[in-house]
């Protein structure tokens, strides 16, 4: 039995963070949840729906509901803009808490969550001066001081890859050249698909896949796993939306979206056009366009295109504060800059993204492993 | 009469033991998980891992936690979560014996795909298990050195999509052969599968080992005579045929879903995904619940962690908190007819002496058959129609001011969600619009539907989960249906039948919500 408190801290409120507070609380554990922003939910509270009319299993509802669960849970105990900065090991894990930098966490006046559930819903950065109604100031947020727990469970999460590092797409230079991530927050806030430039629908998108992921120059030697069903699923709301849109996806190998990947791939062939191929640069026309050039499969020669929206499918990196985390709870890194798996007998425990890419589906069932895993070490509920 | 709010709970106590079917590595890996917990497990099943491996310590087998009885099959289930009534049988002979739980723990068979490729198996044309049964001893490695080295050509990917599981066993085998002497490997992928921990590395590695790797956009050319097989691609950056004369052939496996796992879904009552595998393919069930409280599949290790998590909120110790009145029979009304069992996703319906029973155990309230009954002999505990129906009422008085008043029916699990989004993040929304919660859009009857148009609201909607996402599995489906039958019935009258409308979207999508209402209402 090593329970002495009966506690267990989670560093991490996304949706790894979330299923792992969620799973423990259910057994009656109770639960420090730290999370460095002002809000829970991680990355993939901020996905849309990826239904055609028909589920497609993206797994974002999940989200939503587990961000539910988890506020409502009175066994678990939220710490808002709060960061781990020491642990100390004494009979169980002395966690020294701090909050985190207000310009890391919040860059200019009034932030949003994502979700209904997000409690506060809005964050006033630096007293602006248009508040909405129920704002809390973020000076009021974050807990310091140490924190007896008996385990520790790290779910920091991942790092999108800076698409600047691929400098000749021009992310930063041409606004129709967007991120997954972005394209995301620009469903969620118009309701539909629309191009930054000037709001209008665009008819030719292209989805470029592996920006960042499996890129030997840039040393990242692993597949991001979640871009290709990502794609398919952005690219198959896209088509649904409007039939008339033309769609390419840029890729090299086209991985499985889990479950009834053969039926859903098929059908999607048959809406987008794939190109096995990944382009070279991009660069801007008259009307807000863009022309990308790559190499055509089929004649192995140079080729260029025209597109009114650009898509980057940017890869999964180590979490910004891997390093960090890795120094204060004493966790190895493994070549490519993801936390190691840590015996389990430490009491220390690596769930979701810090340890590697994974689709939310997988994290969630991954961190059911990680809750089972660390109920086990307690020695049983209670 | 309003039916009395509060729900009535009832302690029952339930049986601590837990089935698993299959004693492949995932069964035995969820017994060790779940005797770990305290309960114990009875593995049945042909009996193809190894239990200590597995985690089934001899202490535990000792203690009785794990009971394995190879070779004993499922032949019947009856009962409910925590009192599963299971008929096992072995032989000639059956027992019946009671469960808390049963957990699925499907084998599935690998085979090779070599008739997709046009090939048929011999000497030179392997299986995959076939070639790593030669590359696991010294003589089975000299066979394909053949003294002067081989070619080995994979071919993976055409015969069936392929997943990481598959690729990497292509990249192990050929990086085994590439140590051989004198021996090299060709690979013909569709998509090389590399979405899995350390794969990438893996296959990067065999590139710089000299493993040639062609991807071309259709299935090879490959002709096969009794001696020798040859594959032809078309190259495009050489713009040229080439050609391959390999020793070996080594063709991909397709996992594939016997007779054995479809009568066991069957049996247990659970749905299948569209390709015959377990479970259902529902976000709302992932990773490991199916379609009935108290079954639970199991694929693999990690499943294996989340199924005992399930169980052991399941069972807990022993004693399981009901609500008695989730779903009731009125059993002066009900006439045997059998709706309600036939329509309920979560198998919880019976009949005895004369009447349906809802076992409150299995039941997850989402009213279906109360919407179906055709003698209205069921009623919900927390959703009575009564109470709908002054719900309904109360929103069209509270809307009478408004043009167009809306009245629109929200699935808890999604609209109800995505609405009160909308509310708090402040989107538009017409100043007419209400909303009623449901269970799920399955509970809406053309009852409802009709009353709310009869109390004067402009525009009925009635805004359900997308389909393959509603936690009742056809509880969207059902409400489609419904909502069609009345904008029949509304054209048949000479009534404008766009006054009601059948919407889906998720809990996540506020915007989106919004959107569709602001859309509805402008049409009204």
């Amino acid at each position: 039995m090593n329970s002495k408190t009966g506690k267990v801290m989670v560093i991490g409120g996304g949706i790894a963070g979330l299923t792992a507070a969620w799973e423990l609380s259910r057994q009656n554990i109770n639960v420090e949840l730290v999370e460095k922003s002002c809000f829970l939910g991680g990355h993939s509270i901020g996905f849309t729906c990826k239904a055609t009319d028909t589920c497609k299993q993206c797994g974002a509802c999940s989200v939503e509901e587990m961000l539910a669960n988890v506020v409502n849970e009175p066994l678990i105990n939220v710490h808002l803009r709060t960061e781990v900065c020491g642990l100390e090991k004494k009979d169980g894990f002395s966690v020294s808490l701090a909050k985190s930098a207000v310009e890391e966490v919040a860059p200019q006046g009034v932030l949003k969550g994502f979700s209904h559930h997000n409690s506060p819903l809005y964050v006033v950065a630096d007293g602006a001066a248009d508040a909405p109604e129920g704002a809390v100031s973020i000076d009021t947020l974050g807990s310091e001081g140490a924190v007896d727990v008996d385990a520790v469970v790290v779910a920091t999460g991942y790092t999108p890859f800076d698409p600047n590092l691929k400098g000749t797409y021009g992310y930063d230079k041409w606004d129709n050249v967007i991120t997954g991530l972005d394209l995301e927050n620009i469903i969620r806030e118009n309701g539909s698909l629309v191009r930054p430039s000037d709001g209008e629908k665009p008819k030719r998108i292209a989805f470029i896949q592996c920006v960042g992921s499996r890129d030997e120059r840039l040393g990242n030697l692993w597949c991001s796993e979640v871009c290709c069903p990502y794609a398919m699923r952005m690219a198959g709301v896209a088509k649904n939306a409007d039939p008339e849109a033309e769609i390419s996806m840029f890729y090299i190998d086209i991985q499985n979206s889990g479950k009834e990947f053969p039926v859903f791939y098929e059908k999607i062939k048959e809406e987008i056009r794939f190109v096995r191929t990944i382009p070279v640069d991009i660069y801007p026309l008259e009307g807000d366009s863009l022309e990308l050039r790559h190499m055509a499969e089929d004649e192995g020669a140079p080729s260029s295109e025209q597109f009114d929206l650009v898509v980057l499918s940017v890869g999964i990196m180590p979490g910004m504060d891997t390093a960090k985390i890795s120094e204060i709870l004493n966790i190895p890194v493994n070549q490519d800059g993801f936390l190691d798996a840590v015996p389990g007998d430490s009491g220390v425990f690596v769930a979701g993204t810090a340890g590697g890419p994974g689709s939310i589906a997988a994290t969630i069932a991954g961190a059911g492993n990680v809750a089972l895993a660390t109920m086990n070490y307690l020695g049983g509920s209670k | 009469m309003i039916a009395e709010k509060s729900s009535k709970t009832i302690d029952v106590q339930i049986n601590k033991d837990v089935l698993v079917v299959g004693a492949g590595k995932a069964g035995l890996t969820a017994a060790a998980q779940i005797a770990a917990q305290g309960y114990k497990a009875v593995v049945i099943g042909n009996k193809t891992a190894c239990a200590c491996g597995a985690g089934c310590s001899k202490e535990m087998q000792d203690a009785g936690l794990v009971e394995i009885q190879d070779g004993t099959s499922l032949v019947d289930i009856a009962g409910v979560a925590g009192d599963f009534r299971v008929t096992l049988g072995k032989g000639e002979e059956t027992c019946e014996v009671t469960f808390g739980a049963v957990v699925v723990a499907p084998q599935y068979t690998g085979v090779p795909l070599n008739s997709a490729y046009g090939l048929a198996l011999n000497d030179k044309v392997i299986s995959q298990t076939q070639l790593e049964a030669l590359l696991a001893d010294d003589a089975g490695k000299e066979k394909l050195v053949n003294g002067s080295g081989s070619t080995v050509a994979f071919l993976s990917g055409f015969g069936q999509e392929g997943d990481p599981t598959a690729t990497g066993r292509v990249l192990a085998s050929a990086l085994e052969i590439q140590k051989l002497e004198n021996c090299r490997s060709y690979i013909y992928a569709g998509n090389v599968k590399v979405g899995a921990k350390g794969m990438e590395r893996l296959f990067t590695q065999g590139r710089n080992e000299g493993v040639v790797c062609f991807k071309p956009k259709t299935m090879p050319t490959i002709e096969q005579d009794k001696e020798n097989v040859k594959i032809v691609i078309t190259d495009p950056v050489v713009r040229a045929d080439v050609e391959l004369e390999p020793d070996y052939v080594v063709v991909e496996e397709g996992v594939v879903v016997g007779p054995d796992n479809l009568g066991i879904a069957q049996t247990l009552g659970i749905d299948a995904d569209v390709d015959g595998f377990l479970p259902s393919n529902n976000v709302h069930r992932f990773p490991v619940k199916s379609n009935r409280e108290g079954i639970y599949v199991a694929q693999n290790d990690v499943d294996a962690a989340n199924v005992a998590l399930q169980v052991k909120a399941l069972i807990g110790d022993g004693v399981r908190t009901l609500t008695e009145d989730i779903a009731v029979v009125d059993d002066t009304k009900c006439v045997i007819c059998l709706t309600c069992y036939r329509c309920c996703p979560h198998g919880a319906i019976f009949w005895q002496d004369g009447a349906a029973v809802i076992s409150p155990a299995a039941c997850q309230g989402c009213g279906i058959c109360a919407s179906e009954c055709p003698m209205d002999a069921i009623q919900l505990g927390e959703f009575t129609d009564a109470d709908l129906k002054s719900g309904v009422k109360e929103a069209v008085a509270s809307a009478a001011d408004a043009t167009p008043s809306i009245v629109a029916f929200c699935c808890k699990n999604s609209a109800l969600e995505a609405g009160e989004a909308a509310a708090q993040f402040g989107h538009e929304m017409p100043a007419g619009f209400r909303m009623v919660k449901v269970p799920c859009a399955g509970k809406v009857d053309v009852d409802f539907i009709m009353n709310a148009l009869v109390e004067g609201a402009d525009g009925v909607m009635v805004a359900a989960c997308h389909e393959g996402n509603c936690k009742a599995e056809r509880g969207n489906i059902y409400a489609g249906w419904r909502v069609e039958e009345i904008r029949q019935r509304l054209e048949n009258m000479g009534l404008n039948k766009d006054r009601v409308v059948f919407t889906t979207i998720a809990s996540n999508m506020a915007r989106e919500f919004a959107c569709k209402v602001n859309e509805f209402a402008e049409k009204l």
